[in-house]
């Protein structure tokens, strides 16, 4: 037992540490790149000659399209991964395969590297989680390890990218874990610390957005706040469709990959050279929405279409990149125009625009990853003001039940479930859809080849002490079942016995592939009455499932999934 | 009492030398006397005073070659004027390192081959030795210096200024404020009022909306504005009570408070800090004497000299330690420079090529705002 516990407290002791700095490096090679390839808008302006830019602005980010395309042929599933497949490995029984992370990291770095409109925390999320896998495989192969490590290092990554370890903490576990167990709480906490540790005091990184004390004027302005959470939660499922529309219309057009993701960079470039906002994650939006006459009405307007209509595009277009940061963006630009909008119907003034901000932010943002706790949580930690967490609770409140009402938990379970993959199910049932009985499948069981007669087929049920036999071809294929039951009846209906098995095997109602999973054998067991279940794949018998096996399986799974949930050390 | 008994032997040994120069060239064999003097340009005041102790008498001391100082206010119009007319009458230029790259670029500067400066008393190299940063094609770091805020102590009895917001609050802070006439500073400020990290400020201020939120936050006081041009003026201003707050050199507003006993304070928050350095005009006549120079006065003891006389902050890591105290008030001086650590931490780097390339466009906007 203790032995455990230092081993899980290391784990996340390394696991915070490697991913935190490999986060911090991933976060300085995309400036490093943004620097060099013009996107920033201070290596802009050092820039004379109007004309070099214009041709850097549309050359880059479809040269890094078509590098992104290219290299993502490579990676399993030939897309860049991200947080759906961390929750799929988490939840089910999945791993994190070394090839696909690195390839991921690789391309994200580009898209953000070269001005694609996507985020950096999926990236960072699915990096820190593919470390965490594989760091907890030097200490053991459990799953429980393996899920272990992946809540560390996402967690560390979101504590490094944010400066906040209580979101980074929290986040782990609500989009990722999906449950809350004391064992994963310690090391977890750990990793998060670490991370925050390092970005803060190592690497003294500025925090995403300061704010200064500001309050709410007055309080009737909630209802407002409200108002940011419902239409923010329509901009979300807006935002959320829109990708999901484009990644099937991608899917549909026949081009090379790198074609695809060459156009969607291409139009990045060129909207970025009327709006140079668009390139990139948008940090420097970040900051001006939360200043008062930043913006005006129109400029918020074009910017907030802009920005989803090109992250939609290019995510859905295989650049690799989140989702995080776009929807942060989009948000804080919708909450700074409601403010601008208010300013024309309350008449005692309100107040202050980032209150707005940051509540359209965590109104968009909220719905999209599916974590409301989370984004509540990296506004007080960014802030440390009560006023603003407040306001930002109060939209993050409704704009999730919105979007849960009518889009689903979060964009990653809306892919997950295009993948098959239904966690609204519950976690019970997603582990038990992973879980194949293939493992179940038993030899203990009376076959006979369909040559045989009657009577060999009574006397080796006699011998076997069983009810029924399975009548195979001579390639091996199941071809029926007879049962003591049915040899009985043709005895009293004195049916000679010297007649060949073949004429009178009949197939069951129910056969299942090996692959069938334990979840989808309970629901055809329901009607099923006998002792076993022939196994076949492509027609040819493997063996047997007993109905107890299945029961078996089923309760084992769930014991694990409570134990998993329960365990306290 | 103690800086007269230094004195007296540096006195003789001058005289003594001064008679063996004599001597020689009586025979014919002066090549140093003969040596035309080197022309320095600098800022004047007590920056100036604080090089000639450090740097100036002490090379004429150790070269016999005489030194003639003009001062300039910054900028490098006059320095393209003289190159154009071919009429090269200075030979090394105090510049700030925005000045010294736009001039660089311009090929109005000589190449300067840093591997000849000396090395630190532990024998690391000079490259390794200086702030990065401070050593640049055409350019060796000198000092550190700070452009800040300070405020008339006797303005605010009650709640004082402590950071830059305080300068564009004139709900708080009422009174007329004296400014730099040019677009420096100030607008990395209007934006740190804003709430901008420091390191953001350059980014958000190459965008049309960041200038933008820069120029409106300077419009709400521009009618409180005193602007000034000569560094002298700042802190006379203050100490008149003709302005409560005012930008200045850091270096200015430490003379008035230590030697002069005015009734200053500054404001380290945000201080924009930049490097000086020594720049030897393209084609001047004594090239070699320049370069001579430089490397006489960047050494270690020469950096840290100059802090006994004025609190810039030495451009050499190995400088700081050698450090002390201030030769005329006897405080220690160190926490006074822009180099000290705490004061360091608060400030924003210069962002020298950065205004190389907006420098034109800046002031033509600025000059704009101000007509208007």
């Amino acid at each position: 037992m203790l032995r455990q516990l230092t081993v899980i407290t290391f784990l996340g002791l390394i696991i915070g540490s490697v991913s935190a700095l490999v986060a911090i490096g991933f976060v300085d090679a995309v400036i490093w790149l943004n620097d060099i390839l013009l996107i920033s808008p201070r290596s802009r302006v050092l820039v004379s000659d109007g004309t070099l830019l214009t041709v850097i602005t549309i050359a880059v980010p479809t040269l890094g399209g078509l590098f992104v395309g290219y290299v993502s042929q490579f990676i399993p599933e030939r897309r860049p991964h991200g947080p759906p497949d961390v929750i799929q490995a988490a939840q089910g029984h999945g791993s994190m395969p070394v090839k696909a992370g690195a390839l991921t990291a690789v391309s994200a770095c580009v898209s953000l590297g070269s001005g694609a409109s996507v985020g950096q925390y999926g990236p960072l999320a699915h990096m820190g989680a593919s470390l965490g896998f594989w760091i907890s495989r030097f200490a053991g192969t459990s799953r429980y390890l393996g899920t272990v490590g992946i809540g560390c290092g996402v967690a560390a990554a979101i504590a490094t990218a944010f400066n906040a370890p209580i979101a980074g903490l929290v986040f782990a576990h609500e989009v990722i874990l999906r449950h809350y167990s004391l064992r994963a709480f310690a090391p977890i906490t750990v990793a998060a610390t670490l991370g925050y540790i390092v970005s803060n005091t190592v690497f003294e990184r500025p925090p995403l957005f300061r704010i200064e004390s500001v309050h709410i004027v007055n309080t009737y302005e909630f209802i407002v706040f409200i108002g940011i959470g419902m239409v923010g939660a329509v901009i979300a499922m807006l935002f959320m469709r829109m990708l999901l529309q484009f990644n099937l219309l991608s899917k549909s057009l026949k081009l090379p990959p790198a074609i695809k993701t060459a156009i969607a960079g291409l139009a990045v470039g060129l909207v970025a050279l009327q709006l140079p906002d668009v390139l990139g994650i948008g940090k420097e939006l970040l900051r001006f929405a939360v200043i008062e006459d930043a913006f005006t009405a129109g400029e918020l307007t074009t910017l907030i279409l802009a920005k989803i209509f090109l992250t939609a595009l290019c995510i859905g277009f295989g650049f690799a990149g989140g989702v995080f940061s776009p929807a942060l963006v989009i948000g804080i630009l919708f909450g700074a125009l409601v403010a601008l909008g208010m300013d024309s119907v309350l008449i005692d003034g309100r107040s202050h625009i980032s209150i707005y901000a940051v509540c359209g932010m965590v109104a968009v943002t909220g719905p999209v990853i599916g974590a409301p706790l989370t984004t509540i949580l990296i506004v007080f930690e960014l802030t440390g003001n009560y006023d603003l967490a407040t306001a930002a609770m109060v939209s993050v409140a409704f704009a999730n039940l919105l979007g849960y009402r009518i889009f689903d938990r979060s964009l990653f379970d809306a892919q997950l479930k295009n993948r098959g993959f239904d966690l609204s199910l519950g976690r019970d049932k997603v582990i038990m859809e992973q879980r194949s009985i293939r493992e179940f499948v038993s030899d203990n069981y009376t076959a006979l080849p369909d040559s045989a007669s009657l009577e060999q087929v009574r006397n080796r049920l006699l011998d076997d002490q069983t009810n029924e036999a399975y009548i195979l071809t001579s390639s091996g294929k199941y071809s029926g079942t007879i049962s003591m039951n049915q040899l009985m009846a043709l005895v009293s209906n004195n049916q000679s016995l010297s007649q060949e098995a073949r004429d009178f095997a009949i197939p069951e109602k129910l056969i299942l592939s090996p692959d069938t999973s334990i979840w989808q054998s309970m629901v055809m067991l329901r009607n099923f009455v006998g002792e076993s279940i022939p196994v076949t794949e492509e027609g040819k018998f493997l063996g047997v499932v007993f109905e107890a096996s299945i029961v078996d399986a089923y309760l084992t799974t769930l014991n694990e999934i409570r134990q998993d949930e329960n365990a306290a050390a | 009492m103690k800086s007269d008994k230094m004195k007296m032997p540096q006195h003789k040994k001058r005289t003594i030398r001064q008679l063996i120069v004599l001597a020689l060239c009586a025979i014919g064999l002066c090549s140093i006397a003969r040596a035309d003097p080197l022309t320095i340009v600098s800022w004047g005041g007590a920056y100036e005073e604080s090089q000639v102790k450090a740097y100036f008498k002490p090379f004429t001391e150790a070269t016999g070659i005489e030194i003639e100082i003009q001062q300039y206010n910054g900028g490098i119009d006059q320095l393209k004027e003289q190159i154009r007319s071919q009429n090269i009458s200075w030979d090394v230029v105090d510049m700030v390192l925005a000045d010294n790259q736009r001039a660089c670029n311009l090929g109005l500067l000589e190449l300067l081959d840093h591997k000849t400066l000396k090395p630190a008393p532990d024998g690391t190299s000079a490259v390794d030795d200086f702030h990065s940063g401070s050593l640049v094609p055409c350019g060796v770091g000198n000092v550190i210096s700070s452009t800040v805020l300070a405020f008339d102590v006797r303005a605010f009895p009650g709640q004082k200024p402590v950071n830059i917001s305080a300068l564009f609050d004139l709900e708080n802070f009422p009174g007329k404020r004296a400014l730099q006439k040019q677009p420096i500073a100030i607008l990395e400020w209007a934006l740190r009022s804003y709430g901008v990290p420091r390191s953001d400020i350059y980014n958000l201020l190459s965008t049309k909306r960041g200038l933008d939120l820069a120029f409106a936050k300077m419009s709400k006081i521009k009618q409180d504005i005193v602007w000034w041009e000569d560094g002298a003026i700042p802190s006379k201003l203050l100490s008149e009570g003709e302005v409560v707050i005012a930008s200045g050199y850091n270096g200015r507003f430490f003379n008035a408070t230590v030697n002069e006993h005015l009734p200053i304070q500054t404001i380290w928050d945000s201080h924009l800090y930049e490097y000086s350095t020594w720049s030897i005009p393209r084609g001047a006549k004594n090239k070699e004497a320049a370069m001579n120079f430089i490397r006489f006065a960047t050494q270690p003891k020469r950096l840290a000299e100059q802090t006994k006389y004025i609190s810039y902050g030495p451009a050499r890591l190995s400088a700081e330690a050698l450090v002390w105290k201030h030769e005329k008030s006897g405080i220690d001086i160190r926490s006074h420079l822009p180099t000290y650590k705490q004061n360091f931490l608060q400030g924003i780097p210069k962002d020298h090529e950065w205004y190389a390339h907006m420098q034109e466009k800046l002031k033509h906007r600025f000059d704009t705002w101000i007509k208007d």
